[in-house]
C-alpha cells in the first residue's frame, strides 16, 4: 500500500510540473516559430491575465524594451488555446500608439506586426484580451533585418 | 487510514506544485553576498522595464554581417581563463562576455568554435546557480552536427533570457545587470573592433548611438554603487561614457503610417534619431572601449 502511496505522489508531482512547464514553453516556441523564417528570436513576454472587475478596464501587462534605429522588428501575439479572451498586443513609442494587433475599428486581428524602427529609444508593448476577458498569451519580439 | 491520508494529501500535493514559482528553480538558494540589499534608488519594477532587449549581441552581430565586415576569432574573449573567476560578480559579468560572443559565433555560423563557449557558459552559469537554464547537452548536440543553426541561435538566447528573468525575479538583479553589462561591452568592443580597421558607416552610427543605450545602462548600474565591486566597474563606464560626451544626438518628428501587405501589417515610424560623430570622436570610442573591455574582463 505504501509502495502504491508514493508511487501516486511521485506520478502526480511529476505529471503536474511537467504539464504546467511543457504547456508554457510550448506556446513561447509555436509563437517564435510562427513569426516567420525570417524571423530571429529575441524577447518573449508571458502574460496571464484575470478578466477585468465590473466597471473597470480590462487589465494590462507592460514590457518596455530598448529598440534600435534602422532596424526591422516583429512583435507576435499567440493566444494560449486555453485562454478565454484572444490577446492584443500594441506598440507605444512614450506615449503614442503606434500599432495594435487588433483594429477596433475594423474587428481585423493581425498575429504581429512589423516596425521599421528609425529611432533608437525606450519602446513599451501593452497585452491584453479583448472584451476584458481572463486570458493567457505570449508576446514574442523578433529581429527581422538591419534596414 | 491510508486511503484517507491518500485522499487528503493529493489535493494538497496538486496545490503545491500548481503554486506560481514553484518550479524546478525553487529549492535553489544564492549566497548572501550575491541578494540585492538595501534600498535601490531605481524601483525594482522600473528595473524591469528599463532592463528588456538593452543588449542584443544578435543584433549587433547581424549588423556586423549585413555591412560585410569578415568574420575574426582574434576579437573574441579567450575561454582559457574561465576557472580564474572565483566570485559570482566576476561569473556573471564574463558570462555575458561569452553570451555576445556566442552570438557572434552563431551569426557567423562558427559552430566548430561555439563548443569552446558553450563549456566556458555552462560553468559559469553553474557557479552562478543558472545553469538549469542553460540546455547545455541540446546546445551541444546541435553546434556538433552543424545542423538546425536556427534552434542553436533560438535555445542560446531563450536561455540567457531565462537566466536573466530568474535572477531579477529572485532578488539577484545585480547578477542580472552584470549579465547584461558584459554582454553589452562584448557587443560594442566586437563592433569597435570592427570598425577599427574599416569604415563602415552604418557601424558606426550603430557605435554612435550607443551614447543612448550606454545612459540606461548607466542609470541600472548606479543602483549597486555601493557596492565595491560595482563601484569599479561603473568607474570604468563612466570612461566609455565620457568617450561619448561630444557625440550628438538629435531627432525629428512624424506621425507613423501602417502600410498593410498580404495580410501583414508594418508600422513606418517617422521620428528619427540622427547620430552625428566625427572619425576623431570615433576613434576615441574605439580605444578606451578596447582598454575598459579588457581592463574589465580581469576585475
Amino acid at each position: 500500500m505504501r509502495k502504491i502511496f508514493a508511487s501516486l505522489v511521485m506520478i502526480l508531482v511529476a505529471g503536474t510540473f511537467a504539464i504546467r512547464a511543457q504547456s508554457a514553453a510550448d506556446l513561447v516556441d509555436i509563437c517564435r516559430t510562427s513569426a516567420g523564417d525570417d524571423a530571429t528570436y529575441l524577447k518573449d513576454f508571458p502574460v496571464e491575465l484575470e478578466a477585468a472587475k465590473p466597471n473597470e478596464k480590462a487589465p494590462m501587462a507592460k514590457f518596455s524594451m530598448i529598440l534600435s534605429k534602422n532596424t526591422k522588428y516583429r512583435f507576435s501575439i499567440c493566444t494560449s488555446e486555453t485562454s478565454e479572451g484572444k490577446a492584443v498586443l500594441q506598440l507605444y513609442d512614450e506615449n503614442k500608439l503606434m500599432g495594435s494587433t487588433y483594429n477596433s475599428s475594423t474587428g481585423k486581428d493581425y498575429h504581429s506586426i512589423d516596425l521599421n524602427c528609425t529611432k533608437t529609444g525606450i519602446y513599451h508593448v501593452f497585452i491584453s484580451f479583448q472584451d476584458g476577458k481572463a486570458g493567457s498569451a505570449v508576446g514574442i519580439l523578433s529581429f527581422i533585418e538591419k534596414l | 487510514m491510508m486511503k484517507k491520508l491518500i485522499l487528503y494529501l493529493l489535493p494538497l500535493l496538486f496545490v503545491i506544485s500548481c503554486k506560481p514559482g514553484g518550479g524546478r528553480n525553487s529549492g535553489l538558494s544564492a549566497p548572501d553576498s550575491v541578494l540585492n540589499q538595501g534600498a535601490l534608488e531605481v524601483s525594482g519594477q522600473a528595473m524591469n522595464e528599463i532592463i528588456e532587449n538593452i543588449s542584443s549581441p544578435v543584433e549587433i552581430a547581424a549588423l556586423m554581417k549585413r555591412v560585410g565586415a569578415p568574420f575574426s576569432n582574434k576579437y573574441l574573449a579567450t575561454t582559457d581563463n574561465v576557472s580564474n573567476f572565483n566570485t559570482a560578480y566576476q561569473q556573471a559579468f564574463n558570462l555575458g562576455i561569452y553570451g555576445a560572443d556566442l552570438g557572434y559565433l552563431n551569426m557567423y555560423n562558427k559552430t566548430s568554435s561555439v563548443l569552446n563557449y558553450l563549456t566556458a557558459i555552462k560553468k559559469l552559469s553553474d557557479d552562478v546557480q543558472v545553469g538549469q537554464f542553460f540546455d547545455f547537452t541540446t546546445l551541444k548536440r546541435l553546434a556538433t552536427n552543424n545542423q538546425n543553426l536556427d534552434s542553436l541561435m533560438y535555445i542560446s538566447v531563450h536561455s540567457f533570457n531565462q537566466m536573466d528573468k530568474y535572477l531579477r525575479e529572485n532578488k539577484r538583479g545585480n547578477l542580472s545587470a552584470l549579465i547584461i553589462a558584459g554582454a553589452y561591452i562584448e557587443g560594442l568592443y566586437l563592433a569597435t573592433q570592427v570598425a577599427k580597421e574599416r569604415d563602415f558607416e552604418d557601424l558606426t552610427d550603430r557605435i554612435g548611438e550607443q551614447k543612448t543605450i550606454l545612459g540606461y545602462l548607466m542609470i541600472i548600474l548606479k543602483n549597486y554603487s555601493s557596492d565595491p565591486y560595482f563601484a569599479k566597474l561603473i568607474a570604468s563606464m563612466e570612461e566609455l561614457n565620457a568617450s561619448y560626451a561630444d557625440v550628438k544626438i538629435t531627432y525629428e518628428t512624424g506621425e507613423p503610417q501602417a502600410v498593410e501587405k498580404d495580410g501583414m501589417l508594418t508600422i513606418v515610424q517617422k521620428d528619427v534619431s540622427i547620430v552625428h560623430i566625427n572619425k576623431e570622436q570615433l576613434n576615441g570610442i574605439i580605444a578606451v572601449t578596447e582598454k575598459v573591455r579588457n581592463d574589465l574582463i580581469s576585475l
